[in-house]
């Protein structure tokens, strides 16, 4: 038999009590928290946990109850009744702006959920949107309420920028200014500008300093960089914008002609601007295909594809939505915010990089300084680093140029009108 | 594909410690249908299946979204979501407007879709109108899908629209049918939480009885709230009577036409959170001790419900099979409100009936 799929697994264990339920094709178990295991069998739980990590790719806690002697293998699973776990840690607290628009209401529920931030981890969410929204926000707070989710300890909605932004863990900034007809791009940069001068201002006066910031409303990069000028004792490493939707648009596109999950993609980069000028870039791609790992140009074998027709496909993929949709992506862009601020938040799998919108001073790649580009990063400890010494043939570079112009370009303008 | 059904694993003994390896195993993809798959409800809903917070993280999903015609290119934005999110237990996505490929060999049909209540709808009109639909549904669940399926009817008028469905497929067990009153269990779990000041999943053992409508009853004589440590009774819990009794009623029973009031659109989060509830426990069972709200068919209940309908009990489930929990001492005071509720059901019922017949 052989081991294809690192996504399945099943444990037969012993059902003792009404704390855990084992079945054979499905597994759900509640967390049971036995604070004394990893002190006292430091050397078991590394090892039963590596060989399960090796066999499926997953990384799990093994604990052995000293009453009953049954070993639990335990995965994380949703919705665990609260008194079976201990929460006693800290609320974290989140921000998230444009609360009462489309791309929130989607993502709220994976935060409040648990999803981004751990299963373990208390949240307070923060709301923030516009006044006119603010009955629209009432709506939201009642459904979180009546999502009766252990995890979520308050939730605040507001439309003051001191109530919002006070003391915060964490702040999405999927709020700002649409471009509506008949506006220029300038006129789209100058109200942006206005906004993320004010938030990042707000950042710097209210949030703890460790605060992580993921800027997702667009122009992202621009709206970043703004913002992080405009807190300057923060670090600029804890800015961070939304690329990741593109990426895994890449990793499904290039999964879908493979044939494979896309999880068994890896190593996709975006480089650049989150716009059409964006370089979906497979060279350093790997694909798992019959438990091998391949690189992405001879798993696809179509280089024609990969430079082409595939390039544009992600570069164009929201508008492909939008227009069948007749509204914008919220539901893969919650999951792509999902997925970012998670693994900023427990660290890449080793060996994996993701791809983020990060401070471009002092990289490797020849990128203009001052940026905010997206790179491949390693994160580790809530802290990002770029992944260097990736070779970059001609086709990349040339790409890679021309979304730096384009952001150069953007920032030139938008820092006018910081100083207007 | 059958399940692979090679595995190690050593008995653990009594007061022994040991080791227990697991292997990889690959389960068979489910099929699962969502109806009104272009919708609100199911765009919060599809992704939370396809990332196996229902039927687990194991379990690899095929999934079918049908809706009507007009709506297949909003479909296909839907479909090109759910490949960006990049899930590993989606093997596919088939969207389609077609009964005989929507309901094909399925294993779990929710059924969201619906007709609404348009301006100057009579309720007469709005069951007629759906009536059809569910007639032609409960008639492809028959006709193509597994004799095993399991319903959950979403789309309002739930209960009785979970009924006509049931009765156009008669050879699928009347148990395997079921409608969603979990949005108004949690609705409920959440005020009381909110009264005593505690995480909602501390409050359990609420019930709803009856139809998902304003008539539905929120119970809470039987709840049990889980305050620093120790079980209490909700009413002890709580300390206000004349609120259990009064305002915690109405706020419950009228919870859906606030948030419409309030978003200027139905409650989609919340019901998405509801149906990913009442399948995941459908699929795995309830803990011991526990009972959740599902409406289910009352042939043979032991309260007093007439039969032939589709009422929100308290429910034990176990191996996929549900059964009403019974025994629970009623009071004059819940026996009215209960009797309320079938009362409608049975207008309800009757009503759909004579348009089934035509």
């Amino acid at each position: 038999m052989c081991i294809t799929n690192p996504a399945c697994c099943t444990v037969f264990g012993t059902i003792t009590d009404r704390t855990m339920r084992v079945s054979y094709t499905n597994i759900w178990y509640y967390c049971l928290w036995l604070k004394d295991f990893r002190l006292h069998f430091p050397r078991a739980t590394s090892f039963a946990a590596h060989a399960y990590k090796r066999l499926t790719g997953h990384l799990v806690t093994t604990l052995i109850s000293r009453n009953r002697g049954d070993l639990l293998l335990l995965e994380q699973w949703e919705d665990s009744p609260s008194y079976h776990t201990k929460m006693s840690a800290e609320p974290v607290r989140v921000l998230v702006t444009g609360a009462a628009g489309q791309i929130a209401y989607s993502l709220l529920f994976g935060i409040a959920k648990g999803d981004v931030f751990g299963k373990d981890q208390p949240i307070t969410l923060i709301l923030l949107d516009i006044t006119p929204m603010l009955p629209v926000l009432d709506g939201v707070v009642m459904e979180l309420q009546d999502c009766a989710l252990p995890l979520l300890r308050e939730v605040i909605p507001t439309d003051k920028e001191e109530v919002a932004f006070k003391d915060l863990d964490a702040a999405i900034l999927v709020g700002s200014m649409p471009r509506r007809e008949g506006m220029e791009r300038k006129d789209l940069l100058k109200a942006n500008v206005a906004i993320f001068k004010s938030q990042g201002a707000a950042l710097e006066k209210y949030a703890k300093k460790t605060v992580k910031v993921l800027v997702v409303g667009n122009p992202a990069n621009t709206n970043c960089l703004i913002a992080a000028k405009s807190a300057p004792s923060i670090p600029k490493e804890n800015f961070s914008c939304l690329t990741r939707l593109d990426h895994n648009r890449a990793r499904s596109q290039v999964a879908m002609r493979c044939g494979v999950p896309a999880t068994q993609v890896k190593n996709v980069i975006i480089w650049g601007n989150h716009s059409s000028t964006q370089y979906p870039d497979v060279h350093h791609c790997k694909v798992n295909m019959a438990g091998s790992d391949l690189a992405c140009f001879d798993a696809v074998k179509d280089d024609d594809w990969l430079k082409g027709a595939f390039i544009s496909t992600v570069q164009q993929r929201g508008a492909a939505v939008i227009a069948a949709r007749k509204l914008s992506s919220a539901m893969s862009a919650a999951k792509a915010i999902c997925d970012h601020m998670r693994d900023i938040w427990s660290g890449t799998p080793q060996g994996e990089f993701v791809s983020m919108g990060v401070y471009s001073s002092s990289n490797s790649y020849g990128v203009a300084e001052d940026l905010i580009y997206s790179f491949p990063v390693h994160i580790k400890d809530k802290q990002w680093k770029i992944v260097d010494g990736l070779a970059i043939n001609d086709f990349s570079r040339g790409k890679m140029d021309a979304t730096a112009a384009e952001l150069v370009e953007e920032r030139d303008t938008a820092v006018t009108f910081l100083s207007a």
